[in-house]
């Protein structure tokens, strides 16, 4: 009797480690072709059919910045008897080869965030079946999902260096390297990693070699895109004056220090502007010294002049590396003195510790709902969407969020009301090409239409929405008490798009007089004051002297 | 770096010092280039000579046709301006664009003793109007060359955004001297150009480094294409067409052979070279591959050094 519940006991204790048995019999497979882990690049393919089940969940990076180019390239060329129809789970669809995988039928299901390079290929896809869509995440929303219903049986991931046990190193550009990893590795996952270089001693263990299969050594490095690189010299009077109107109008009465900024030139022309204007408001020391962001290279200036105090990064920027080097006061480095990013950690700052997002887009709507998607690109949302949402789950106090709070909800007792983050859109009324950045209906709902999915694309609600400033002034949606104020405060700012000009003039003159409306002259700006010599840098070059030559600008980049 | 910004007046010089030469329109280089005030536009905006074609394609046009004229005084001294507008269409050369320079060059060849000053910003024949365009081209070329020949100084100025590409090339070519700042290019067939006719093997568009050693302007001013090299501000060119103006020589027969000699020996002393740095280690630079770096008080010493102009040339 006594025996017969032991070895029922022991089954089912065998039952329960089925996917370590299997994690162990990939690696074992795999192991045929390494030499300790070591795997030549020549061998990477066959790798990838030794490794790698038909059906596996498989995370390519794949991330904003970095590829793993190498072993995409691999994974493309596997005989697709043994490997097929995969489900990739990966925040970037960036290099063509992430779409070839699904054009050879390597590849049959994506779970992605952001798709910047490919994203007229993937809409074509996705029409014409190729691919099955689960969904387009945030960054955060499918990290979330790596631990919960989308972790990967094997991850290809891509490293600076490799010492011989396994231990990698990142470099500046780690961004999502730790979280693919983690969901991995410790839920019997097989992790093969791209380096540049194999070393006796790595730099820094950003990555410790017990969590690390196998590693293949690349001819050359891995790509990495200069994402957030805005050469000044492209920057407009139009920029200009919505930057103005932006630091005067909100940076300083809601004294925001603590922000993530969007990539566009609006943003970049802030940054420009808060050593020269920023300074002559005397704001310095009182608005923007905390920041979620890129190592963006136009906030140079404004370091070097004493603004800002801390910078976590999601990623890296390229020819940046010495000047963050130089400037770890600023940025997260690491023992080696290079900058550690990491996106799932900066993307839970943004969200919960920051007390403002601004960035552009490309389309608002009257309720002011936003979508970068148009009928024949479809980008993803990246992380615009974590940093552009209310955190509802924040629950400590600052000055600008209690203060945006009571703006929104006026009677509730002030210790029982939420705060608000500020979500500013910013941008000209005609944007690139004179099209007009307010429409009636969003392209993102045509397209939910075509495709039939069950979400529209929105990049951010217009309910997290607070402001948008334009050319014509700012909008203050937390003042707006119902969607007819909200829409006429829209339509206010809206110039002479065709949304600008079906405004209720009364309606938006009465907006104005209550403040929700506030134009230049309202903040006492001269739009003629708006001019290119307010810029404490006007060229890539202008940049790389205030950095003391730190900087090192790619040469896509240069005019010298 | 950028200047500190100083709002209110501040007077012309100043200004003149802290403005981009680059970053300005063709009317505020005029403006600060010349001596305060002294500015007189011919056939100016109001006047309303706009393109007989752009219409035709339902393009903009503008009043002036991206090219302002008219005369002014440097230093006291009379001189002949044209600016173009790199802004309108790049700069291009249409009919009446072309027709007003080619009026202001036969204007000075009738005077004989005023000098001209072309500020180029140009990316060449507008398109639209192609046969027009290269008519005029070669119109303006004759009247530099015949204005030159009644005594009359040429200089360009080269340092705006579209560069002097093109026919614009070309008739920089023929200029008594030519001053450049480093974002100012000088060539006839562009970046894309080349790509798109040779392969990006043979050139990269998209390197900008590659397109800047190159064609920009501290490599023109190594090679002796252009003549004084100038940081980038109004009163850098300024300064800079003022010393052209005093150094620059009667043109004749012996001008023109000595061109032809120059030319020439330059062809034989660097028609190897694979890339511009090349040329730079050939003319004894020691860390050639550093130019591109330099400051720009830095660069003219090291230039002046080379000393590659010749006063006898041209």
């Amino acid at each position: 009797m006594l025996m017969s519940i032991d070895a029922e006991t022991r089954t089912t204790a065998a039952t329960w480690q089925r996917h370590r048995e299997a994690r162990d019999a990939r690696i074992e497979a795999g192991s045929r072709l390494a030499r300790g882990k070591i795997v030549e690049a020549r061998d990477a393919t066959r790798l990838m059919e030794a490794v790698i089940r038909p059906g596996d969940r498989v995370c390519l990076e794949g991330d904003n910045q970095k590829q793993a180019d190498l072993l995409s390239g691999a994974l493309l060329a596997v005989d697709l008897a043994k490997v097929h129809d995969l489900h990739m789970v990966q925040s970037g669809v960036v290099l063509p080869e992430h779409l070839d995988l699904f054009d050879h039928g390597v590849a049959k299901k994506l779970d992605y965030a952001y798709s910047g390079p490919q994203s007229a290929r993937i809409a074509r896809m996705l029409f014409g079946g190729k691919i099955e869509l689960g969904a387009v995440h945030t960054y955060l929303e499918l990290f979330a999902r790596y631990f919960i219903d989308l972790t990967p049986h094997v991850a290809l991931i891509a490293a600076v260096s490799a010492d011989r046990e396994g231990n990698l190193y990142t470099g500046p550009n780690t961004e999502d390297t730790p979280t693919v990893v983690e969901a991995t590795a410790f839920k019997d996952g097989v992790v093969i990693a791209q380096v540049n270089e194999i070393v006796d001693r790595v730099p820094r263990v950003d990555i410790p070699a017990d969590r690390v299969h196998f590693i293949v050594k690349s001819e050359k490095p891995f790509f990495v895109e200069p994402l957030f690189t805005r050469d000044p010299a492209a920057i407009t009077e139009g920029q200009i004056l919505t930057a103005m109107l932006a630091i005067k109008g909100i940076y300083a009465p809601y004294g925001v220090q603590r922000l993530n900024h969007g990539i566009g030139f609006s943003t970049a022309a802030i940054e420009l502007l808060l050593p020269t204007f920023g300074e002559k408001l005397g704001l310095k020391g009182k608005i923007a010294t905390h920041f979620a962001l890129n190592p963006h290279p136009a906030l140079i200036p404004a370091i070097e002049a004493g603004w800002v105090q801390q910078i976590h990064s999601f990623g890296s920027e390229v020819g940046m590396d010495d000047y963050i080097r130089a400037r770890s006061d600023i940025y997260f480095t690491g023992p080696d003195g290079s900058l550690r990013s990491n996106r799932a950690f900066c993307q839970t700052a943004g969200l919960y510790a920051c007390d403002m997002f601004i960035g552009s887009t490309l389309q608002i709507d009257l309720q002011g709902n936003s979508s970068t998607v148009t009928t024949s690109r479809i980008a993803g949302f990246g992380g615009a969407p974590n940093m552009g949402a209310d955190a509802r789950g924040r629950r400590h106090p600052s000055e600008p969020w209690l203060k945006a709070g009571s703006e929104a909800d006026p009677d509730s007792p002030a210790a029982l009301r939420r705060g608000r983050k500020l979500v500013v859109q910013i941008g000209e009324t005609f944007g690139d090409k004179n099209v007009p950045l307010f429409v009636e209906k969003l392209d993102a709902l045509e397209l939910a239409e075509k495709l039939k999915l069950e979400l529209a694309p929105i990049m951010i609600y217009g309910d997290d929405v607070t402001h948008i400033v334009t050319e014509e002034g700012i909008a203050n949606l937390l003042l707006c008490r119902n969607a007819h104020e909200r829409e006429q405060a829209i339509r206010g700012v809206a110039g002479y798009t065709d949304v600008g000009r079906r405004r209720d003039r009364n309606a938006v003159e009465l907006l104005r007089q209550r403040g929700v409306i506030r134009r230049p002259e309202d903040l006492g700006i001269n739009p003629l004051d708006a001019d290119r010599s307010m810029l404490a840098a006007r060229s890539i070059k202008d940049l790389v002297r205030w950095s003391g030559g730190l900087y090192a600008p790619p040469s896509k980049f240069r005019n010298w | 770096m950028t200047a500190p910004i100083k709002h209110g007046v501040q007077f012309p010089a100043e200004r003149a010092r802290t403005t981009s030469f680059n970053e300005a329109s063709a009317r505020m280089r005029l403006e600060l280039l010349l001596d305060a005030g002294s500015f007189l536009e011919f056939i100016g905006p109001e006047q309303r000579e706009v393109s007989p074609h752009l219409k035709i394609f339902d393009l903009p046009e503008q009043f002036d046709d991206g090219i302002v004229v008219g005369r002014g005084r440097l230093d006291g001294a009379p001189v002949l301006v044209a600016a173009q507008e790199g802004r309108f269409m790049g700069g291009a050369f249409g009919e009446v664009h072309g027709a007003k320079l080619v009026g202001l060059l036969r204007a000075a060849r009738e005077i004989e003793s005023i000098p001209v000053l072309i500020l180029f910003d140009t990316g060449g024949v507008r398109l639209q109007e192609a046969n027009a365009g290269e008519l005029a081209i070669a119109e303006i070329m004759r009247a530099v060359m015949e204005a030159r020949t009644a005594g009359v100084k040429v200089i360009g100025l080269i340092g705006g955004r579209s560069g002097c590409y093109g026919g614009g090339g070309l008739i920089a070519g023929c200029c008594s001297a030519l001053a450049v700042s480093e974002p100012g290019r000088i060539a006839v067939s562009g970046p894309e150009v080349i790509e798109t006719n040779r392969g990006v093997e043979e050139f990269d568009s998209r390197d900008r480094a590659l397109v800047w050693r190159t064609m920009g302007g501290k490599h023109r001013r190594l090679l002796g294409a252009a003549d004084v090299f100038t940081d980038d501000t109004v009163q850098g060119f300024r300064d800079a067409a003022l010393r052209l103006l005093d150094v620059v020589g009667p043109y004749g027969l012996d001008k023109l052979k000595a061109e032809q000699i120059r030319l020439a020996d330059r062809l034989r002393s660097f028609g190897a070279c694979e890339d511009a740095v090349d040329i730079w280690t050939a003319e004894g630079i020691v860390h050639a591959e550093d130019v591109p770096e330099l400051p720009a008080d830095q660069f003219i010493a090291l230039a002046d050094n080379i000393g590659r102009t010749s006063r006898d040339a041209r």
